[in-house]
């Protein structure tokens, strides 16, 4: 028993510490896993958005230089075209540059003979100080530029020398298209919800798009812009990036905002294609996911939070009824063990032990003056040795037992005890006390009967508490000289006695 | 433009707001922006006054007139005095008309043509080049020189040929050209910016005139507005007046040449577009202290005119200048003369404007910050 309740003990303290300990563990790893996740997050952003706005910028730059490209095509076959209607006036000129216009979609096409006379659909005119290509005596290669009209717009034009063109006799300069970059920017553009910002910057990092690089940049000066809060060393690499037509990228804190920059060259001209995201758009971009992440570890957290409390209430329950069962089988026990060494064996009565305990209890009450009414009635049988030696100790036993018998019939109200071979006491408090004299003289009438009968014999002697007694064995002192006295008594009326 | 007094700002003002109410639209536009004009030279004109001036200085939203033109198709030959950005932003004006009437379904086709260098005899081949092609609805001609031009111009419309002029420069009073549209004060121009530039002095020291090409009446006009009002004060003094030709690159060397000889100048007027960028060149290489008061809208100038060493600019309205000059041409080619339609001179406006004004200019006219 006691082996068994150590193993069941040891068990329960280890799976509660082992819970505990794996508790702890699993949350410590869920937090320490959100935590290095974060940190991964934050590490890659950097790299990410790098990456993100070179990409972005690549595409744009390639956008433009495509539609670059498809325009010079496209003026390519209108001066074939041209060259093809055998054009003898102006009015037919113009005639054949409505055609291609309609034919290509070239809204702005234009040609410029050898006079830098510009010849467009509608209009003839001067364009010397107007179209920058023409300042040279001979065109020699493609041109692309970018200049601010007046009117504030800003427009792009792209030349193409026509070496082989001539009509009605005269050499024929350049075709060009001109067209506000707006066109251009309008094509690029894209619906991200202003998370980022592109631009077309010329090589000294005038923007030509007219668009903002960001709140801080906006449409300024790229390089006076970012001068002063770009490293020195930073700043000059980037300039000289631009200058180079060489791609790169650079990060800087304006107002307390890291701002991410990535620039391309656009092919086949001078400018820089731009883009820019400020970090905390992305980091705005990874909320969602970071708060996801930690709901999740929360909610681990609070599940195995949830699960262990469970987990430990049951067993406390368990625990706890385990706990009363035993706590009960112990009290049960004890009192059986208390019941076994009150009893007399024999008659069932208690005995001298149990005696010993309520004497002693009752001397205390005796010194603390809480009792005032206590009868003590002692019993002996009579010829218990007589029937012993003749009848045998089977006999005598009966007789023992039927004397308690008879004492427990008639003192209902008392606590009877067994204190020695053939004698009983009688405790006697509260209402055992008030009918003591009339339950002694019933018993005697009995015991008188008996002799007669040839049935048990018991004398009887008795006394009660006195303001002389220091204890309860002084009243037995007078109750036992009694019995005496009452056996001699019933000795002369014939019951048999020890002696 | 003159100096006036604020009372004569102010009753003008006045009128025009009349004149708004009685929906005289085409009149009070021309009063109005004279008016402005007139607001932002007046000396002590509040801040918010001439940065209301500088952004209406130069027009760019125009609607045609309600006008329905005769025909479909017009053809037009325009010539100007010579190869320069000012006349781009003109054309520019014209452009706008263009389109607008296209978009009505009336096409409108014209040559717009100028020599590399501005000269009298290479106009005067042109017109009659022009008139002899006899295809042309109207001739426009910017007057390279008045007295040489204006008899052509008679000669022209006595053969039956529609005249206009436009932009800068008029023919001479009495000349039978039907209308003329641009600037009609060039006179007060020059004397007005002469006014500032003798306040900034103080009325005392030693000025230069630079001027355009030789004969062009705005320059000239300019010019002799700048000369009589400085003539007003007895302690200014002309040490030279030079023509630049409308070279920016000559009026650089001209200003290198004044200063050498003047090397305590204290002021330089300049009379056309190419002056003042050709001489704030030259300043700031020599560290001169002059004060360079010019005209026009050149870029650079307006950039010099940010930085402190342009003093003020006159700033044209050629955007309006070209788109008038096309729907009025239209309605000559139709046989309408000057009266309800249109004036005999359309005025367009001059503002001038200073340091604190350059970036709104620049912005307004180049997108520059």
């Amino acid at each position: 028993m006691m082996k068994k309740r150590i193993t069941r003990k040891t068990i329960i303290l280890t799976a509660v510490i082992g819970g505990i300990l794996l508790m702890l563990t699993v949350i410590g790893n869920t937090i320490v896993s959100s935590r290095q996740m974060m940190t991964a997050t934050d590490d890659a952003v950097s790299e990410v958005s790098s990456f993100y706005l070179e990409a972005m910028a690549d595409q744009r730059a390639k956008t433009i230089a495509n539609l670059i490209d498809s325009n010079f095509d496209d003026m390519e076959k209108a001066v074939a075209f041209i060259k093809d209607q055998g054009i003898k006036t102006d009015q037919e000129l113009r005639d054949t540059l409505g055609s291609v216009k309609s034919l290509l979609s070239l809204d702005g096409f234009a040609l410029a003979d050898e006079d830098n006379i510009v010849h467009k659909q509608y209009t003839t005119y001067t364009g010397g100080s107007r179209h920058a290509f023409l300042s040279e005596e001979e065109m020699e290669e493609r041109d692309v530029s970018t200049f601010s009209n007046y009117g504030s717009t800003k427009e792009v034009c792209l030349a193409a020398p026509t070496p082989d063109l001539q009509i009605a006799g005269k050499p024929y300069k350049a075709s060009f298209v001109q067209f506000d970059i707006r066109e251009i920017i309008d094509l690029l553009a894209f619906d991200d919800e202003g998370r980022t910002y592109f631009g077309l910057y010329s090589k000294n990092g005038e923007c030509l798009s007219d668009t903002d690089l960001g709140p801080y940049i906006a449409k300024n000066n790229l390089f006076d812009s970012i001068k002063g809060i770009l490293p020195e060393d930073e700043w000059n690499t980037m300039h000289e990036n631009f200058s180079n037509g060489v791609e790169g990228d650079t990060s800087f804190t304006a107002n307390g905002v890291v701002e991410t920059i990535s620039y391309v060259p656009v092919e086949n001209t001078d400018w820089m294609m731009a883009a820019l995201i400020s970090e905390s758009v992305i980091h705005d971009r990874l909320q969602s996911v970071r708060e996801k992440s930690q709901t999740l570890s929360n909610n681990q957290i609070i599940f195995i939070l949830l699960f262990s409390g469970i987990f430990f209430l049951i067993l406390f329950l368990m625990l706890k009824d385990l706990s009363k069962k035993d706590l009960e089988a112990e009290k049960e026990n004890t009192r059986t063990f208390r019941h076994m060494a009150n009893t007399d064996s024999m008659t069932g009565v208690k005995n001298k032990h149990a005696y010993s305990d309520a004497e002693a209890y009752l001397n205390q009450m005796i010194r603390d003056g809480q009792i005032e009414k206590l009868g003590i009635v002692v019993c002996d049988i009579n010829g218990l040795k007589h029937v012993n030696d003749t009848l045998g100790h089977a006999a005598g036993d009966k007789l023992i037992q039927d004397a308690s018998t008879m004492i427990c019939k008639f003192f209902t109200h008392g606590a009877v005890y067994r204190i020695g071979g053939d004698e009983f006491t009688v405790v006697l408090q509260e209402k055992g006390y008030e009918s003591m004299t009339q339950v002694i003289e019933e018993f005697n009438r009995e015991v008188e009967g008996n002799i007669e009968k040839n049935e048990v014999v018991v004398s009887i002697g008795y006394s009660t508490l006195t303001s002389e007694d220091q204890c309860v064995h002084d009243v037995f002192e007078r109750a036992d000289q009694m019995m005496y006295q009452r056996k001699q008594q019933l000795k002369a009326m014939g019951a048999a006695t020890r002696s | 433009m003159k100096v006036i007094s604020r009372r004569i700002s102010i009753a003008l003002l006045a009128l025009i707001s009349v004149l708004s109410f009685t929906s005289c639209s085409a009149a009070s536009s021309d009063l109005q922006a004279a008016g402005e004009v007139l607001a932002n030279t007046e000396e002590g004109a509040s801040g918010a006054e001439i940065k209301t001036s500088v952004h209406s200085a130069v027009n760019f939203d125009h609607e045609l007139m309600p006008y329905e033109p005769k025909k479909d198709h017009y053809n037009f030959y325009f010539t100007y005095k010579t190869v320069h950005p000012w006349w781009d932003a003109v054309a520019l004006g014209m452009e706008d008309a263009q389109r607008q009437f296209l978009d009505k379904g009336i096409t409108v086709t014209y040559e717009y043509l100028a020599p590399e260098s501005a000269s009298a005899e290479d106009q005067t081949k042109r017109l009659l080049a022009a008139e002899e092609a006899g295809d042309y609805d109207v001739i426009g001609v910017d007057v390279a020189d008045e007295a040489i031009i204006s008899p052509i111009l008679d000669k022209m419309s006595d053969d039956g040929v529609k005249v206009m002029t436009f932009s800068s420069s008029d023919a001479a009073d009495g000349c039978k050209r039907i209308a003329y549209v641009g600037n009609t004060h060039n006179y007060e121009d020059g004397a007005d910016l002469t006014e500032a530039l003798c306040k900034k002095l103080n009325y005392q020291g030693k000025v230069a005139i630079l001027v355009g090409s030789v004969g062009a009446p705005c320059h000239e006009d300019r010019a002799m507005g700048a000369k009589d009002t400085i003539a007003k004060y007895p302690d200014m003094e002309i040490v030279a007046t030079e023509y630049d030709m409308d070279s920016v690159d000559l009026a650089y060397d001209l200003t290198l040449q004044i200063l050498q000889d003047h090397p305590d100048l204290d002021g330089i007027i300049c009379c056309n577009m190419s002056n003042p960028v050709g001489a704030a060149r030259a300043i700031t290489e020599k560290g001169s202290d002059a004060v360079i008061v010019g005209m026009d809208h050149d870029q650079e100038a307006l950039h010099y005119l940010k930085d402190g060493v342009i003093y003020c600019l006159g700033v044209q309205d050629c955007y309006s200048i070209g788109f008038d000059t096309l729907q009025i041409a239209v309605m000559i080619a139709d046989g309408n003369q000057p009266g309800e339609l249109f004036d005999e001179k359309t005025d367009e406006t001059t503002t001038v404007i200073y340091q604190e004004d350059a970036p709104i200019m620049l912005s307004l006219l180049y997108g520059d910050e």
